[in-house]
């Protein structure tokens, strides 16, 4: 018998503690005292699990291979059900857990005035643990299960508030697209078992690579096509937008932040150790490519929309088009730079999905078209908004440009090297993409937050301190991993690129030293140190330094002027001396609403948004023969690519 | 004979998939799922089939190298699959309910206010 | 003692030279100069070249008033938000050849830090809460992105060539295009960053926001947009952000173009760096301000995304294949 205090034993225990939460809900019946105590502890719990293991994973290396009930391989086969845990799953493991953590802080209050909240949290804490569960395991039919645990959790949540506009439509949809992931998923699996006669996923990396037949790519293509469905790349985005925009916002934050990185992880897991195909300049292709596409024609479709969390979605398959590109590229800091991407991308979406929440609570709507001037009446929620509204567009020296700058010289390094006009083209999108981002989180702050507030809002009140709070720790990490670039890439990121670019170890670990050269022979992944060069410096500490002092300056000499605040005098300000200028006349409401911004852009692209708004057709035939075309081309092209 | 499994699972799979894309009916949706998800299910069980092979119930005494029996592990995955399709199927019917009372049809053409 | 003066003259970078005091000066005669030149080619007779001057020090001691219907907050911050990151920008820009930040920023940086300013106006018009602004605010992002696509492509094609030249496949740091262009000569004088180059005049009216390209603060139709319910110093300060955007970006054109010609004197350098700017103003800011009109905004997309954009694209093109 071991100790059980052994960090070895500690992935289980993240994932265990979350569905025993998850059991305990329900018997705590009808006390939420006793419920919101078992959901937080289970948690936390979970998150402090997975901090332990930064240590050993991260900073030393180690990569953690755990057999369930010491059932070790015996003769060659490794029958029992293993994790594996190297810096790769713990990276995408923190976060999960990170967001998790704050969205059950924040449902406490979010949740109050629902029914049937009990229910709400086992769907939580299932939700939670499948998804933990998938980037831990060591087993491609434990993902399996795990992903299917994950989808009818985030389905039947999203369809929690079921009187809700579009709720069940979305669950619907989900539920079926999802599903013919699933289905694609079990196939891929049971077809790789076929070959292989193992479902253990180092002992699939040893034998796949040097073993390619139609059987096994015709795997791949279903795999890739099952995982793209958990991360809602084109072309199933429009799956994303109903369901984000539909579900409660604790579940928003959930589905964009962590389910699509499972996806996202499922396919760096499949491309870059299942069959090690990144190596190949036309898989490289597949991955920028679609990430680009992601990125662009999901940022347009955000444009268009005028409903705050459906726009929200659709930025949330942007970023994730950016994780995907730099992933795509093959290169250090690529994996680097997508992997921070992927970790901003559920930090600064996390807190939008909350502010969106919090505005639904206090106002009863999300449209942008009604909404306007809440940030008179809710300055806190405003702030934390808009933190995450310039993390999201790129903007010095929040997260997301950090990360986003990172991504660029990935791509532009990469196009360079490779001589291929492609990844230029990938560079140029990306860069546009995000101040497409900033133009609709411009329209988002204009058409919620400033502007005139109209009449029905005048009493809305701050959220309650329990979901400021939550927001509060996401913004806190926002502005910290966009400050501190450097502790973040070395500690996080790095360590997370190194593991992709280290298969043998991975197999090795699982199976014992050598296996790898011996199942592989010559062509065994040999481990190649990775170098994170950079064409250019960004230094966010010495740049927030001088804007500080300048600030600083410049209030102060604005100070020591004859600097008259308004004064509060009721003569004046019943001559209409503070009323907004309306052309002399009598000054009446009127809101420029988000759907009429940016018309000179629109405008110039109108057939384009007309012919996307006929595609995103809303009926789930539709989605579904995307998905299926989508499989049979992922396939065609993977025949002739591999 | 294995190949007929072979080809009669490929078929369920893409009837499965034809019934989902051209289908208007919201159980008929549901129903092409479940055929698809049979379609796999034949497949997992047609890979671990040995022809002439026993089942695979063995102490330990009793087996050695020369025992010859059918792949237990995709009967096993087998088992999860079918429980996991039903609980698709459950979990969709139910959707399909309320989505009747609300929509009140259950042409998936009319179902779509979230759209564009 | 090392640490006082060392952080004396950091202090003095910031405030002074290159920092805020210079930008003021410089931007503020910048501004003279065009109106000056405008109005002569107009047949009048114009301000005197301290006009903008004497204007912003008046402004700064008239009464602000903040609407009712304002963030207050917002409303006075992202002024001075806005001119902060003006003059940091301004920071990191070499003086023709010579950096004097070293490694703190690159080109990509450049790009979003310009962004700043042009977002605090969006930002503190959107919480004036008036409905000019709101107008004002759609066309101004409208003009962003509009000309972000040629700069980008601008931006990229330095890269490579520098890059290219120097071996590393590609460069965006400031500091090492000035010395590059220190050691081998302007960028100007490659064939295949002319049609960058010329991009980049076409852009700097836009990003400026000069007639013609001025649609989101249309005084005449809009009441200058997001600068509507703006009165005193808030309103002084970001006619000063103007004024520094017109040095910064004209500043910027020549590190990234004409970089060779510097003597290596710091104070000379930059009164030939500000010579070449009140030259490049006249000519692609005054006289195109004089003879034109205010194109509708959509015009304005389609002439960046589509004239300026190719221009810039050949440059780009050119320097993929090593030109």
């Amino acid at each position: 018998m071991t100790n059980l205090l052994s960090y070895t034993h500690f992935p289980v225990y993240s994932i265990m503690v979350l569905f025993l939460g998850a059991f305990l809900v329900v018997i705590a019946g009808k006390s939420k005292a006793l419920r919101h105590i078992f959901a937080i502890c289970a948690v936390t719990a979970s998150l402090a699990c997975l901090i332990a293991l930064i240590k050993p994973v991260m900073i030393d290396g180690e990569v953690i291979a755990y057999w369930m009930g010491a059932r070790e391989p015996a003769g060659g086969y490794a029958i029992g059900i293993a994790l594996e845990v190297d810096a790769l799953s713990l990276f995408f493991g923190l976060l999960i857990a990170t967001a998790v953590f704050v969205s059950c802080c924040y449902s406490i209050t979010y949740m109050r005035f629902d029914e049937n909240v009990s229910q709400y949290y086992t769907l939580f804490l299932m939700l939670s643990g499948g998804v933990i569960g998938l980037v831990l395991s060591g087993d491609l039919f434990n993902m399996f299960i795990m992903v299917e645990i994950l989808t009818f959790a985030a389905v039947a949540l999203t369809a929690f508030r079921n009187k809700a506009h579009g709720a069940l439509e979305a669950a619907f949809k989900y539920l079926v697209v999802g599903c013919i992931g699933s289905t694609c998923i079990l196939a891929g699996t049971i077809m790789l078992y076929a070959q292989a006669r193992t479902l253990n996923f180092a002992q699939l990396s040893a034998f796949i690579p040097g073993n390619f037949n139609t059987s096994t790519i015709i795997a791949f293509a279903l795999l890739y096509i099952g995982f793209s469905t958990k991360a809602f790349i084109v072309p199933f985005h429009p799956l994303a937008a109903d369901a984000h925009g539909a579900a409660p916002a604790s579940i928003s934050v959930l589905i964009s932040g962590v389910l699509t990185k499972s996806g996202i992880y499922g396919i760096i897991r499949l491309t870059y150790f299942l069959f090690q195909s990144m190596a190949l300049g036309k898989m490289q292709f597949l991955l920028v490519f679609i990430g680009s596409v992601s990125m662009f024609v999901c940022v347009t479709m955000a444009l268009a929309q005028h409903d705050f969390k459906r726009l929200l979605a659709f930025h949330s398959i942007s970023q994730i088009g950016y994780v995907l590109t730099a992933c795509g590229l093959c290169t250090a800091l690529g994996i680097s730079a997508g992997l921070y991407h992927a970790m901003n991308h559920t930090l600064f979406k996390g807190l939008l999905f909350l502010a969106a929440g919090a505005v639904l609570q206090q106002t009863g709507t999300t449209d942008l078209n009604k909404l306007g001037g809440l940030s008179k009446r809710m300055p806190h929620t405003t702030v934390l908004f808009l933190i995450g509204a310039f993390s999201i567009s790129g903007i010095p020296p929040f997260n997301g440009f950090a990360s986003k700058w990172m991504v660029y010289q990935a791509t532009y390094q990469k196009a360079v090297e490779s001589g291929n006009i492609g990844f230029l083209f990938a560079t140029i999108i990306a860069l546009i993409t995000s101040v497409l981002t900033l133009a609709s989180f411009v329209k988002v702050s204009q058409s919620v937050f400033f502007g005139q507030l109209p009449e029905e809002y005048k009493d809305v009140k701050e959220v309650p301190f329990g979901m400021r709070f939550a927001m509060g720790i996401f913004a806190v990490l926002c502005i910290v991993t966009g400050l501190f670039r450097e502790l973040v890439t070395h500690y996080l990121t790095e360590p997370a690129a190194r593991a992709v670019f280290d298969v043998g170890k991975y197999i090795n670990s699982m199976l014992g030293d050598g296996y790898a050269s011996a199942v592989m022979g010559a062509n065994a992944p040999v481990r190649t140190e990775v170098v994170f060069d950079m064409a250019g410096t960004w230094q966010p500490i010495h740049w927030l330094l001088l804007l500080c002092i300048l600030l600083l300056a410049i209030t102060l000499v604005a100070l020591l002027g004859r600097y008259d605040t308004v004064s509060e005098n009721k003569a004046a300000l019943a001559e209409g001396k503070f009323d907004i200028f309306f052309g002399g006349e009598e000054s009446v409401p009127s809101q420029v609403g988000g759907g009429d911004l940016f018309w000179g852009f629109k405008h110039n692209w109108r057939h384009y948004f007309s012919f996307m708004h006929d595609l995103h057709s809303g009926i789930v035939n539709d989605y579904a023969l995307w998905a299926i075309v989508a499989l049979a081309l992922a396939m065609l092209y993977m025949l002739i690519v591999l | 004979m294995i190949l007929f499994n072979y080809i009669a699972s490929f078929f369920l799979i893409v009837l499965g998939f034809y019934c989902i894309v051209t289908k208007y009916n919201a159980v008929k949706t549901v129903i092409g799922l479940s055929i698809a998800d049979y379609g796999v299910n034949l497949l997992i069980i047609s890979i671990g089939f040995n022809p002439g092979g026993t089942a695979p119930i063995y102490t330990w005494g009793e087996l050695n190298p020369s025992s010859f029996f059918v792949d237990p592990i995709p009967q096993a995955l087998t088992l999860t699959s079918i429980v996991i399709g039903a609980c698709t199927t459950a979990m969709s019917l139910a959707l399909v309910i309320k989505l009747k009372e609300s929509y009140g049809t259950l042409d998936t053409r009319e179902i779509r206010r979230l759209n564009g | 003692m090392a640490i006082v003066y060392s952080s004396l003259v950091y202090l003095g970078y910031i405030l002074i030279f290159p920092g805020f005091l210079f930008c003021f000066v410089a931007g503020m005669l910048i501004t003279g100069i065009d109106r000056k030149i405008v109005a002569k080619m107009q047949k009048r007779v114009g301000p005197p070249i301290l006009q903008p001057m004497y204007d912003f020090f008046k402004l700064m001691g008239k009464e602000t008033i903040i609407p009712a219907a304002a963030n207050k907050t917002v409303f006075l911050a992202a002024p001075i938000v806005g001119l902060a990151a003006m003059v940091v920008i301004q920071l990191f820009i070499p003086v023709i050849s010579t950096p004097i930040l070293y490694g703190t920023a690159d080109l990509i940086v450049i790009l979003y830090l310009l962004l700043i300013p042009a977002l605090a106006e969006i930002y503190g018009g959107s919480a004036s809460g008036s409905p000019y602004a709101g107008v004002g605010l759609s066309r101004e992002m409208v003009t962003i992105i509009a000309c972000e696509l040629p700069l980008v492509l601008i931006f990229l094609s330095v890269a490579k060539t520098v890059g290219n030249a120097m071996g590393t496949g590609l460069c965006f740091s400031l500091s090492d295009i000035a010395a590059y262009q220190a050691a081998n000569g302007s960028l100007m004088l490659k064939a295949s960053m002319i049609p960058a180059a010329i991009a980049m005049l076409l852009v700097i009216p836009g990003e400026t926001g000069n007639h013609p390209f001025d649609a989101a603060e249309a005084e005449t139709e809009i009441c200058e947009g997001m600068l509507a319910e703006y009165s005193g110093a808030p309103l002084g300060i970001y006619k000063l952000t103007h004024a520094i955007k017109t040095f910064t970006l004209t500043a910027l054109f020549v590190a990234l173009f004409l970089g060779g010609i510097g003597t290596g004197i710091v104070l000379l350098d930059a009164l030939i760096e500000f010579a070449i700017c009140v030259v490049l103003t006249i000519i692609f800011i005054s006289l195109v301000h004089a003879v034109t009109a205010r194109l509708k905004i959509e015009q304005l997309f389609k002439y960046y995304w589509t004239a300026v954009s190719a221009i810039a694209l050949i440059s780009l093109v050119l320097a993929w294949f090593g030109m």
